[in-house]
């Protein structure tokens, strides 16, 4: 199947990590989404950043509390946010690399490209593969940058019902068509019958149930899990479809884009965040994981309460419209405020682009689908939960919009080449000399 | 979404929807009502709207528990019978596992 532009929607690199906060705690804004690559007839790619900075209210409220405990609160918020994630990016990695290693189907290369990696790489010359991956990775990057614009006008002229109309019908190629593929696939891996009746009842209520749970309301734990499964699949479309070199380059060429897109004044993910602030509208639902956690947390005194509601406020509007994610409970929580001042609950939740789970997958996933040796994903995975650490510490000092991709898929291919060139053949002579160390 | 963090009626109005969404060969959807309002119904104290809440997941539990036993049923029927169809048993089959008759 020459693939078509389903897969390539957008790849909007957001990676939001954001943070609903107490009063006491600066919120943490990291929003580089990548939205779910999907597209039914043409080629547009939807950008999508989210942004919900806050820094403005926040500053507020934080010179109410001692510097010294609201550093240790930042702390330990932070410790506990990185672990929200951990789970969550793991779980994608591990579904990618299991269905890697028992399907076939993925790693198996074929000739069909998607139409965003035009040139084919010629085996037999290093220089000429060498040039087309890159020419791949021109092309697609400009694609990208293309979607990333139009999203960004999109939104800037108010043209919600088209972005929305746009998400709707990704989630739909995602949820439905590419989880039937991925099911076919391992059926016949497993070698079982399976009847039509059966399949489709089983694809239509595994679909339906997604869309309501991703862009309707739904329990949060099952809408986490269907994002991590939608990313898993994406991810796993991606390592089938792109060229060798291609992908390894397309990796470290997106991870530049990102850092430009989100840190650069003109980036368009820069002022698709920015512009969202001034609007106080959250970005896109369906295209950020979030993870909510709900604190306890004392309002400090009576000066505050004009501060913790303001912020509330900002929280809620810019947090909640489609009722989706965990920041619809801040949003409620800014409801509240009209009922009751010691209402003592902030619901805090830390999101997390989709795109940057589904190029951590691609990464692993391609690790382990070369070679098929345990160091090597081993090593990746450690570099990208590194890479994620590092970047939530970031997060957490800077407390704006951070891109999620730079550093760990730094870490990531540098692990990943070096322990494919280094490691490897160490270990297999160590183990051929059966010399343990 | 928190469901503590609701009013009431919301709370109604979801569960309500749940429960007729699922009568659209939705099984899962009656699955993820019950469960996940089953807290709500069953284990905390009473408010107003609590028995139609209750009313609704024993509702598609029911629900849920027929359409559990129809496609037991028909997986059943098919697995064991699929090879003996023959022409009409592979025009049902999305896949046929090799090496088998």
């Amino acid at each position: 199947m020459n693939t078509s532009d389903s897969e390539e929607d957008s790849y909007n690199e957001r990676s939001a990590l954001v943070q609903c906060e107490s009063p006491t705690i600066p919120s943490y804004n990291q929003d580089h989404d990548m939205s779910l690559p999907q597209e039914t007839d043409s080629k547009q790619r939807r950008s999508v950043s989210s942004g919900l900075d806050e820094p403005g209210p926040v500053e507020q409220e934080r010179a109410a509390t001692p510097e010294g405990e609201e550093e240790e609160l930042t702390l330990k918020y932070g410790a506990k946010h990185v672990i929200m994630l951990f789970i969550p990016v793991t779980l994608c990695m591990v579904v990618v690399v299991a269905t890697i290693k028992s399907v076939s189907f993925y790693s198996e290369k074929t000739s069909q490209r998607l139409i965003y990696t035009p040139f084919e790489e010629d085996p037999n010359s290093v220089g000429q593969r060498l040039l087309n991956s890159f020419l791949n990775t021109i092309v697609m990057i400009s694609v990208i940058v293309f979607m990333t614009i139009i999203l960004v006008v999109l939104y800037k002229y108010r043209c919600y019902k088209f972005i929305h109309g746009w998400l709707i019908l990704s989630s739909l190629m995602l949820l439905f068509w590419f989880s039937f593929m991925y099911l076919g696939e391992v059926f016949k891996t497993y070698n079982v019958a399976m009847d039509y009746p059966t399949l489709a009842m089983i694809i239509w209520n595994f679909g339906v149930v997604g869309m309501i749970c991703i862009h309707w309301k739904g329990p949060l734990q099952l809408q986490q899990a269907y994002l991590i499964i939608i990313s898993a699949l994406m991810a796993l479309i991606f390592i089938k479809y792109l060229p060798e070199w291609s992908a390894w380059v397309i990796l470290g060429a997106i991870s530049i884009y990102d850092l430009i897109a989100v840190l650069s004044p003109k980036g368009p993910l820069r002022m698709l965040v920015e512009t969202a602030q001034e609007r106080n509208e959250p970005i896109f639902p369906a295209l950020i994981y979030s993870s909510a956690m709900v604190w306890m947390v004392g309002m400090a005194d009576s000066s505050n309460p004009n501060s913790a509601d303001q912020r509330q406020r900002n929280e809620g509007g810019a947090l909640a419209q489609e009722g989706v994610e965990s920041e619809d409970d801040a949003a409620l929580g800014g409801r509240r405020r009209f009922s009751a001042e010691e209402d003592l609950e902030e619901d805090r939740g830390v999101k997390l682009g989709l795109g940057d789970f589904i190029f951590y997958s691609v990464l692993v996933g391609k690790a382990a689908a070369n070679g098929g040796d345990w160091n090597t994903t081993l090593a990746c995975f450690v570099a990208i939960l590194i890479g994620l650490c590092l970047t939530l510490l970031l997060l957490a000092i800077f407390k704006k919009a951070l891109p999620a991709l730079p550093i760990s898929i730094t870490f990531g291919l540098v692990f990943y080449f070096s322990t494919d060139n280094l490691v490897r053949p160490f270990m297999d002579s160590l183990a051929a000399h059966q010399y343990y160390i | 979404m928190n469901l503590e963090r609701i009013p009431n009626e919301e709370k109604l109005s979801l569960c309500r929807r749940y429960y007729l969404g699922g009568f659209a060969f939705l099984p899962f959807l009656w699955l993820v009502n019950v469960l996940w309002f089953f807290r709500e119904a069953f284990l905390k104290p009473t408010y107003t709207e609590q028995p139609q809440i209750k009313s609704y997941v024993k509702k598609s539990a029911v629900g849920l528990t027929v359409w559990v036993a129809v496609l037991t049923t028909w997986i059943t029927i098919f697995q064991h019978f699929r090879a003996q169809w023959g022409e009409v048993g592979d025009y049902l089959s999305f896949t046929i596992p090799l090496g088998t008759a």
